[in-house]
């Protein structure tokens, strides 16, 4: 069939401008120009003249059937799919001819031609290498290739056969690390018995199907092993919550809301797909635990996300990258492209975007949540029942994400770059769309008994688990492939993005085709679930698997971990106090501009923050809009004031001083933020996210301890833990190198407020109000800080000083305060301390403030302002407000007031120890950011 | 409450179908959410229907410019029953992606489907620009905006293509500009990012002739329900119920 071509140049490409930017900032400054050329390849019979106008717009884009690039101008490197892969426009084209009835058209394709203008051809092939394409599924097309037909082509292996008998330990060893299976020797000893035992061969299919679900990542094999999974989910039966619905058994978490509906929280990071390949791992972050969302109860929809990242700095330079590492700029800048990538087409609003770095994140830390909505009566699953259909929808399946799981369970080495890329995945957000439109309307029609998310593990762990208690058998041929290379046992566990798996009633079968059908979305009927208990596929008429599922869920060997008390080499904080103004100066400006401190919107303001409409406060307020609120409020119910309170807290510094004393600070300042904006500690839940390095005595102690510390808190408090996930693979090694990750937990919490319209923000209100700090606060502790880090140290000690009853004596005065409406702006103190605090309010609002430090305790006067004293707040009350009734039996301070002047001033007996307006104190904490995501 | 209904046009990929319905029915208008498909396979009539916005979102993924597709199926399948809709004076918005369809569509500024004489270009910042601005309301008759000529309205932005692009060759009427983006001091603006796009004239929203057709690249419907953080958006679609009401 005829192939015809068409490319296409921009009159204007503000696009290739940014990436010529994004070269020369990392080094190609050679490079004088880039110029974009996209061509569209059709096969079939069709008018091209009909096409035009859906191909190409010519008020600013310029069409011709060969190439506008002159040769001479520079090398041309052209990006395409690979042969076998069908491009992500193609149905759209398909769609879109079909309408204008070209029918005709039967293939299209799509490549982008970019021309490097300064650079010579190798260079301009390593620059689109490492930056333009994602290997896995993209090639460089060569420019003499005969293109005989479009169509996704390709043979697929047979199902092949291994036997493990007879094999030493060393060649298991062997066999599974060339295997990437990365399976423990004991796993793969209790595989070789079995094989013995049921006497015959596995299918490759059957054997990657047990490594895989084995995998730390899949079986959380490093908790189970010290006794961690079931230590937060017996605290939170403990606990007994009115308020819980459903705890670490679902996909997410879920809380009663009003109503009759239920609030979801789930957390998930992406930390190893993002360190190799960050766009196409953060874009998978975000869909993977949006899936989460989906497939908690019988659909959950979701109303809002978040991304946290920490990674090294960013300022970086290039040399000091480990080997074999990211530039960590560019983890940083790809992870901000795709978070707006995805969510925004997801149509979700960003809660919190919060970036942090420290020299261990050489394999990054990628967070996500997921917060979702749903009616209480579809809050649980049912089980399948022998005879429902199992229902695939979404996406089509390939190549990617092949080995996802077992690689992101074991650590990072230089190598790792190279061997797994094909483990990383491909996000493609409008086939996720359409289902999240499509899912609402399959529960409520009664569709859907269960359903759950393709993840790790692809169709084998989806399946498997839906299927645990009955069995499945599955027909991998009706398995929709965007890549005909494919077989059997990369089908089922390829972790293709955007697919989900439906147990649908066999009478509903029908008017879930037809619901499926309506919203345009791909569905196949992938299998039943039966009574036989064992996991079975066929495929091209020969048995892929045939597993017992009491084997595959109940043999798994968990290995002991020992565990051993770590010496520390810490140090006493030696930072000389400032004696001068121009050494305060010095010392606000270093902490407003810490990565950690400074305005990050211009990453922020990349997602959209207010889609559904539901949102009351987003995460920046103020009157310019850019003042962190460190709140996300939503209005989940159209006509009801009450809002969800979401709020997060994550430090990368404190757990390298006391990994329990982190542990317990996380819970403190992100329960103290939603209090202080009004929230009701008692009507809240808590999602944590794990971060450790791979497990070692020492990492084990520490993990052990981290655990323990919350579960035993979060009981004490009353406010349990709903949902959460570990990651026990933060170790990169490289040329002999070992780093790993600090002892990293991330606390989110999830809360109720009656009326979303009385929650306070932290910018000023009214010059001449007093601020408050309510709370215990110790100048001589500045250990872990923001500040500390400024000057390079880390310290030996944290303020860590409230435990779970003088905390909550605190929060119930601040809920009286607030309920007496008595404070009209409050914020917790954190990264930055009260310093930031009082710049960030005083930026937002306009107005300035005036700080006494006779009011403190004698000590270090830059721990007053820098010193971060997790639990405490700070608050602006009217001058006639009762302080001392109010805040009877807990301390407080009143730290001064604030002006009219936009301006901040630090006095002592009189005496103006510093000052300096505000819009100059704005400029460093604006820069940073700008500068790194620029 | 008016029994005119507006229909909410959504696809694959629209993503703000539910927050405008809910701003047309707080204003006291009553709105039905419309599948495209269903449109293209006879199941529900455009005729139906005394008004239209095409709401926010990435119809089709966006996949070969914002708006394209969903705007090839109007012009391609529905070219009729839309021409009809037209010649009928019936109001309809395209707000933000739905705007980007409705100058793809050649249905702003010049009525006339198929005909492109605009384009909605990539920011100048070649981002996604997610912000809150301040809009001011020309003089331009208009159905959408009466009697707020000269107010300011607070609404976000929420797009990566929003630059406005006019081609006076082929237009038989040029475009009235209905909103243009403000400074703190409320003049039109050209400074990034109270003008988040780099929009020639500070062009935010325009009309066609007739002052019924109005694209506005803003989002009202994300001011207008009481949460939200300001409630100035809901004035469009309360002069949009009025107007039907008459």
């Amino acid at each position: 069939m005829a192939i015809h071509s068409i490319y296409t140049l921009s009159k204007d490409d503000p696009e290739a401008r940014n990436w010529l930017s994004f070269f020369h900032r990392r080094g190609h400054t050679r490079l004088t120009n880039l110029i974009i050329e996209r061509v569209f390849w059709l096969e079939g019979s069709f008018d091209l003249g009909k096409l035009m106008p859906l191909l190409v717009n010519t008020l600013y884009q310029v069409p011709a059937e060969r190439s506008q690039l002159d040769p001479r101008q520079g090398p041309i490197v052209e990006i395409a799919y690979r042969p076998a892969v069908t491009d992500p426009e193609t149905p759209s084209i398909l769609a879109g001819a079909h309408a204008l009835g070209e029918t005709g058209l039967e293939f299209a394709r799509l490549s982008r031609r970019y021309q490097f203008c300064g650079l010579d051809e190798s260079e301009a092939k390593a620059v689109a290498a490492r930056f333009l394409y994602n290997k896995v599924v993209e090639r460089i097309r060569d420019q003499h290739e005969v293109v005989l037909t479009l169509r996704p082509s390709g043979k697929p292996d047979p199902v092949g056969e291994v036997s493990l008998r007879n094999l030493s330990d060393a060649e298991l060893g062997a066999l599974s690390h060339a295997r990437s299976w990365y399976a423990p020797l004991s796993q793969m000893k209790v595989i070789q018995a079995h094989e013995q035992e049921r006497g015959r061969p596995y299918t490759d299919a059957e054997i990657e199907i047990l490594v895989q679900s084995w995998s730390d990542h899949c079986y959380h094999t490093t908790w189970k092993s010290l006794g961690l999974l079931k230590k937060l989910s017996e605290a939170t039966r403990r606990i007994n919550h009115p308020l819980v619905v459903s705890s670490f058994t679902d996909n997410a978490g879920g809380m009663e809301f009003v109503a009759d509906w239920v609030i979801t929280i789930k957390g998930e990071t992406h930390n190893f797909p993002s360190s190799i390949a960050p766009f196409g791992g953060i874009a998978t972050k975000h869909g993977g635990v949006i899936r989460d969302t989906l497939g908690f109860g019988k659909g959950a929809y979701p109303i809002g996300g978040t991304t946290v990242m920490g990674t090294m700095d960013p300022r970086m330079p290039d040399d000091e990258v480990p080997v074999g590492a990211l530039p960590p700029e560019l983890i940083v800048s790809e992870s901000i492209r795709a978070t707006a990538y995805y969510t925004n087409p997801m149509g979700i609003p960003m809660m919190h975007p919060l970036y942090r770095c420290h020299p261990g994140y050489a394999k990054c830390f990628a967070l996500g949540h997921s917060l979702g909505l749903i009616p209480k009566k579809y809050a649980q699953k049912d089980p399948p029942r022998p005879g429902d259909i199992a229902l695939l929808i979404g996406g089509e399946t390939g190549r990617d994400g092949i080995h996802g799981a077992t690689a992101s369970s074991t650590g990072m080495t230089g190598e790792t770059l190279k061997k797994e890329s094909a483990a990383v995945q491909i996000g493609h957000p409008i086939t996720e769309r359409r289902f999240t439109t499509a899912i609402p309307i399959l529960r409520d029609q009664g569709c859907i008994r269960s359903i759950t998310d393709l993840g790790a593990g692809g169709i084998s762990c989806a399946a498997g688990e839906m299927g645990a208690e009955t069995g499945v058998q599955l027909d991998l041929d009706a398995v929709p492939l965007k890549d005909q290379s494919l077989t059997a046992w990369e089908i089922l566990l390829s972790e293709s993005q955007e697919r989900m798996l439906i147990a649908v009633p066999p009478e509903k079968l029908a008017e879930a085709q037809s619901i499926l059908r309506r919203f345009e979305v791909t569905y196949s009927i992938l299998g039943r679930f039966t009574d036989t208990a064992r996991l079975e596929a066929t495929w091209k008429g020969q048995q892929v698997t045939n597993l017992k599922m009491g084997f595959l869920w109940s043999a798994c060997p968990i290995d002991s971990t020992a565990t051993a008390q770590p010496q520390r080499k810490l140090q006493p904080v030696s930072i000389a106090e400032p004696r001068t103004r121009d050494a305060w100066a010095e010392a606000v400006h270093r902490v407003l501009s810490h990565y950690h401190c400074a305005d990050q919107s211009a990453a922020g303001t990349r997602f959209d923050t207010t889609i559904q409409g539901r949102t009351a406060v987003g995460p920046y307020g103020g009157r310019n809009h850019r003042m962190p609120t460190n709140l996300y409020v939503s209005a989940p119910l159209r006509d009801k004031p009450n809002g969800v309170i979401t709020t997060l807290a994550f430090n990368p510094f404190y757990g390298e001083i006391n990994p329990g004393a982190m542990a317990r600070l996380m819970m403190f300042e992100a329960i103290t933020k939603a209090v202080v904006a009004g929230a009701d500690y008692r009507q809240m839940v808590l999602c944590d996210n794990f971060y450790t390095p791979r497990v070692r005595p020492d990492v084990a102690w520490e993990l052990t301890r981290m655990v323990e510390t919350i579960s035993s808190l979060s009981v004490e408090l009353g406010v349990p833990f709903i949902s959460g996930k570990d990651s026990s693979s933060g170790t990169f090694e490289a040329g002999g190198r070992r780093i790993d990750v600090p002892p990293t937990l991330a606390v989110a919490t999830v809360g109720r407020v009656e009326n979303v319209k009385q929650v306070i923000t932290k910018d000023f209100k009214r010059p001449g109000n007093r601020l408050v700090l309510v709370g215990r606060c110790d100048p001589e502790v500045v250990g872990g800080t923001v500040y500390a880090d400024c000057f390079g140290e880390r310290g030996d000690s944290l303020f860590d000083a409230y435990d779970a009853t003088t905390i909550r004596a605190q929060w119930d005065r601040l809920l009286k305060l607030h309920s007496a409406r008595q404070y009209v702006s409050g914020s917790a103190i954190a990264e930055g301390g009260i310093l930031l605090r009082l710049f960030e309010a005083a930026f937002g609002s306009g107005l300035g403030a005036r700080v006494e430090l006779d009011a403190i305790p004698p000590g270090r006067r830059d721990g007053l302002l820098f010193g971060e004293f997790i639990g405490s707040c700070l608050i602006e009350v009217s001058p006639d407000c009762e302080l001392s009734s109010h805040l009877a039996g807990i301390p407080y301070r009143v730290l001064g007031e604030v002006t009219e002047e936009p301006r901040l001033t630090v006095t002592e007996r009189g005496a103006v120890v510093w000052e300096e307006a505000v819009a100059q104190l704005a400029e460093s904490w604006s820069k940073t950011f700008r500068e790194v995501v620029k | 409450m008016s029994q005119a209904k507006t229909a909410i046009l959504y696809s694959p990929g629209t993503n703000c179908h539910e927050e405008t319905a809910a701003a047309i029915e707080l204003a006291g208008g009553k709105a039905e959410l419309v599948l495209l498909k269903d449109l293209i396979d006879g199941h529900s009539r455009l005729g139906d229907f005394q008004a239209a916005i095409v709401p926010g979102g990435f119809s089709y993924g966006d996949h070969l410019g914002a708006g394209r597709i969903f705007a090839t199926m109007l012009v391609a399948r529905l070219r009729d029953q839309l021409v009809r809709f037209l010649d009928a004076k019936k109001p309809l918005l395209g707000i933000c992606n739905g705007f980007q369809v409705l100058t793809e569509a050649g249905i702003l500024p010049d009525r006339i489907p198929g005909h492109r004489t605009m384009a909605l270009l990539e920011n100048q910042s070649a981002r996604f620009e997610d912000r809150k601005l301040r809009l001011i309301a020309s003089a331009e008759k208009c159905v959408w905006t009466e009697g707020l000529a000269g107010q300011i309205l607070e609404m976000p932005c929420a797009h990566g293509e929003g630059r406005p692009l006019f081609c006076s060759a082929g237009t038989s009427s040029p475009a009235r500009v209905v909103f243009r983006y403000g400074d703190e001091k409320g003049q039109p603006t050209m400074e990034y990012p109270s003008n988040p796009n780099g929009s020639p004239d500070a062009v935010a929203g325009i009309s066609d002739e007739t002052g019924l057709v109005l694209g506005l690249m803003p989002h009202p419907e994300r001011t207008s329900l009481p949460a939200q953080y300001s409630q100035d958006g809901l004035k469009i679609f309360q002069n949009l119920v009025r107007w039907l009401e008459r």
